[in-house]
């Protein structure tokens, strides 16, 4: 037998791929790197992942879990000739209204479930940009964010308890539908860790009451400076709206040119914030943030009217990955994280990196939590430019490290950033992490090569565990 | 080798004996991370049980110690970094919450630990996974823990996450350390997310409690307590304003809350939030109750009893009846934490790794380990 025919009796010829064609198609997740990807397998049922799992064990075949394949960083592409474990299929709905809460398969749409529940007064409150697209199986792999998690916090907040199948082909459940579950925080650990600790093959989330009412205010900036000021005051003065977003100038000439969202093109820089609650709460809110962007020289301050133009604004945040397109064919998308205060000395350094390369740069961030994603936009066809894009991505994590920053805030570390690792990390907390993932997967079965850099596992630190303890 | 007498001789930061904490060789209260690394590597060397102690209030949860080594983190006491306009503060463990939340309000900002802490330490709240009422708001306290530094069983000094409120940087080990009651490693030093303490704060007596949580639209907390309901209002004048009257209820100014439950014998009773009125039920008259509505807690006090028939319910629906203080005699006869998790094997490889040689709070987390 082989690995093919074993994975063909159990799930039927047509859920698994073997074709030259779709091995390419499932080889590549939205990043840039591409893996190798032998067969592709598309199960339904948890069974059939704990069969999976101990089939391609039993063949020394790796295992690389993926959704939607929306990921950035390459977390989803098999690094080593390896099986690829679709759970698209895995998309059923379970909704406890009781308990505001639903077990979801990992193939369910994000923004599918926000539309199920909404109905019912609820959403799911992480919205990734890539919402109509990404599977929360995906989040929660990322611990992914969007715009709204500057109140709502990033998956792992929204994440009850998980089901999983291991490295042995058992199916465990980690959390579950009551607070403060017993024993140390497997859950807390299991999302955001990329795959690499387990396939997740259901996940109990918290949905989020859909507020009774919201403002969206769109102001504009002559200064990126006045911007993030305002940014700062709104806080200061007490208010954590649902969402701050900003994007500069270029960004709004390329979202104008592909939506006509309706933001200044004149400008900056334009913020996008967001309050949620009651009427009365939205309206004091939206009130302090207007008197804050006036005293910051705003030239542009507007409420959107209904929920049309709401929409449309969004429309216009949500876009920009989409209006980049237009303007190069080719992008490079970043995710890095730096302390709010720093977002201006950040982005002056940012711009100069990319104009020392000679690349084209765009800014949109999650301006309340200093959450940047600066975006070079180029031509892979010129010579050269793929080698100064990579420079210039290095330099700028450097730079966001330096002022006391981090790697990733929500797209995460994958093959991307994996060697990077070492710039926040030392040998002991890399081992430390990596101790964790040998508890989980010995044999590093599940996507091998993520996350951490090589070697990372280190022999000669600490003590060799007591003899005759447990395990 | 040396002697076991002349390592313990040797630990550094000596101090006399704590009241409450029980009987050890040695009492430690290390002035410095690099300190507690010395006292954890002596420690595993020779084998010494080491209890970590904070300010001795959550040490009644889980299994009893008999350690040889008690280490206070009362000489780590040092507020690291505080950035308000970023919304986070870095403390070392040993910090009493009750002198960060003072130091906090006066910035206007709050880091949502318990409200009535007593003399617990940031470290210790960090450590036992304990969240104040505003958890119904603000989410518990491992959602707000932003970076970690562990020593381990074996001294190593291991830090995870980072100083900044958004990270997906790696593998989560702040959460991994919440709520690992000290099984992993020493929580040394701690960064915390920050919220803005809202400028108004108002609260409202109702008779119907999961009525006004509805209608209230998030508020801070809703308490009940012995029969009498609680909710508390934050945010601007006008939300506290909004909220209360979309209650239907007069609002008086300020936040009063419930202080800890009298008895010396007390559970923390853990259900999915829509049984919480049944799990109300099922308490004893004779016993006294808080209850956190929309969370799922009710913290019960009451005659050191037969509590097994409220163990099953409780176990049956997803939750827990988790002994949190009682006599030595109640944890020899009762397991305090009831069924231990599923993935038992799994924590325990996890705990063998961060601490070999098994000295810390040994037999304290669920299942023994």
């Amino acid at each position: 037998m082989t690995l093919t025919a074993e994975l063909r009796d159990l799930l039927g010829h047509d859920r698994v791929l073997t074709e030259p064609l779709e091995r390419w198609v499932y080889g590549i997740d939205s990043g840039v790197v591409r893996g190798d990807a032998q067969l592709v397998a598309f199960p339904e049922t948890t069974a059939e992942v704990a069969s999976i799992v101990r089939l391609a064990r039993h063949y020394r075949m790796p295992i690389v879990a993926r959704g939607a394949g929306t990921g950035l960083a390459g977390g989803a592409i098999p690094t080593q000739p390896g099986l690829v474990v679709v759970l698209t299929k895995m998309n059923s709905v379970e909704i406890d209204l009781e308990n505001a809460t639903a077990w979801v398969g990992p193939g369910v749409i994000n923004l599918d479930l926000s539309k199920q529940t909404d109905p019912l007064g609820y959403h799911f409150a992480p919205d990734p940009s890539s919402q109509s697209a990404c599977t929360i199986g995906g989040n929660i792999a990322n611990n992914s964010g969007g715009p709204h998690c500057l109140a709502e916090g990033s998956t792992v907040g929204h994440v009850l308890a998980l089901e999983m199948v291991t490295a042995d082909g058992d199916v465990l459940v980690l959390g579950g539908p009551a607070p403060d579950p017993l024993g140390l925080d497997l859950r807390g650990v299991v999302v955001g860790s990329e795959g690499t600790l387990g396939i997740i093959t259901k996940a109990l989330v918290r949905l989020t009451p859909n507020p009774p009412d919201v403002r969206t205010l769109l102001t504009a900036f002559s200064r990126v400076e006045d911007a993030a000021a305002t940014v700062s005051g709104i806080i200061a003065r007490g208010v954590v709206p649902a969402a701050l977003e900003m994007m500069d100038q270029r960004m709004t000439e390329a979202v104008e040119r592909f939506v006509s969202a309706g933001f200044p093109t004149d400008a900056a820089a334009v913020l996008l914030a967001e309050v949620v609650g009651l009427s009365a709460a939205v309206d004091a809110e939206a009130a302090i943030i207007e008197e804050v962007a006036r005293e910051n020289n705003a030239t542009t301050l507007r409420v959107a009217a209904d929920e049309a133009e709401r929409a449309k604004l969004w429309l216009g945040r949500k876009s920009a990955f989409g209006a980049v397109a237009q303007a190069a064919p080719d992008y490079y998308l970043h995710d890095t994280v730096v302390p709010r205060t720093k977002l201006v000395e950040t982005m002056t350094r940012v711009y100069e990196i990319a104009d020392r390369h000679g690349i084209m740069m765009l800014n949109v961030f999650h301006a309340g939590d200093g959450n940047l994603h600066p975006l070079m936009a180029f031509d892979s066809a010129e010579e050269g430019m793929l080698a100064r894009v990579k420079a210039a991505a290095r330099e700028l994590v450097e730079v966001c490290v330096e002022v006391g920053g981090s790697l990733s805030g929500e797209h995460g570390i994958g093959i991307e950033k994996r060697e990077l690792m070492k710039l926040v990390f030392n040998e002991a907390d890399l081992d430390a992490q990596a101790r964790v993932r040998e508890s989980f997967d010995p044999d590093a079965v599940f996507n091998p090569d993520k996350v951490l850099p090589a070697g990372s596992r280190c022999f000669d630190l600490g003590r060799p565990p007591l003899e005759g303890m447990w395990v | 080798m040396t002697s076991v007498r002349s390592a313990l001789d040797g630990l550094p930061g000596q101090v006399a004996p704590i009241a409450g904490a029980p009987e050890a060789d040695a009492t430690v209260a290390p002035a410095s991370i690099e300190d507690v690394e010395t006292i954890l590597d002596t420690a595993s060397e020779h084998h010494l049980r080491t209890l970590v102690w904070g300010g001795g209030t959550h040490q009644g949860y889980g299994g009893r110690l008999d350690p040889v080594v008690v280490l206070s983190t009362a000489g780590l006491d040092r507020i690291v970094d505080f950035q308000p306009e970023d919304l986070t503060v870095t403390v070392e463990a040993g910090v009493r919450v009750a002198d960060l939340e003072k130091h906090l309000a006066e910035h206007g900002l709050t880091a949502a630990l318990p409200e009535k802490p007593g003399e617990a330490t940031v470290g210790g709240v960090v450590a036992a996974g304990i969240s104040g009422w505003r958890r119904a708001r603000y989410g518990p306290t491992r959602e707000r823990l932003l970076e970690v530094i562990l020593v381990t069983g074996d001294g190593r000094r291991v830090r995870g996450g980072g100083r900044v409120v958004k990270n997906v940087t790696g593998f989560d080990i702040p959460r991994l350390a919440t709520g690992s009651f000290g099984s992993l490693g020493v929580i040394a030093q701690v960064c915390l997310k920050l919220w803005p303490l809202p400028s108004a704060q108002g609260t409202v007596t109702v008779a119907d409690g999961d009525r006004a949580l509805a209608a209230a639209y998030r508020p801070q907390a809703v308490v009940e307590c012995d029969g009498s309901t609680k909710v508390f209002l934050g945010g601007t004048p006008e939300e506290v304003e909004g909220q209360a009257a979309a209650i239907g209820s007069p609002v008086t100014e300020g936040w009063d809350w419930p202080g800890e439950l009298d008895g010396d014998v007390r559970w923390s009773l853990r259900v999915p939030p829509s049984k919480l009125r049944t799990a109300i039920n099922e308490v004893r008259a004779d016993y006294a109750y808080q209850a956190a509505l929309g969370v799922g807690e009710v913290v019960i006090s009451g005659p050191d009893g037969d509590v097994d028939a409220l163990r099953k319910w409780a176990e049956s629906v997803g939750g827990a009846l988790v002994l949190i203080a009682g006599p030595p005699e109640l944890y020899a006869r009762i397991d305090p934490w009831g069924t231990p998790p599923a993935a038992l094997s799994l924590q325990k490889r996890i705990v063998q790794r961060f601490d070999p040689v098994r000295i810390l709070n040994p037999g304290r987390l669920p299942g023994g380990i």
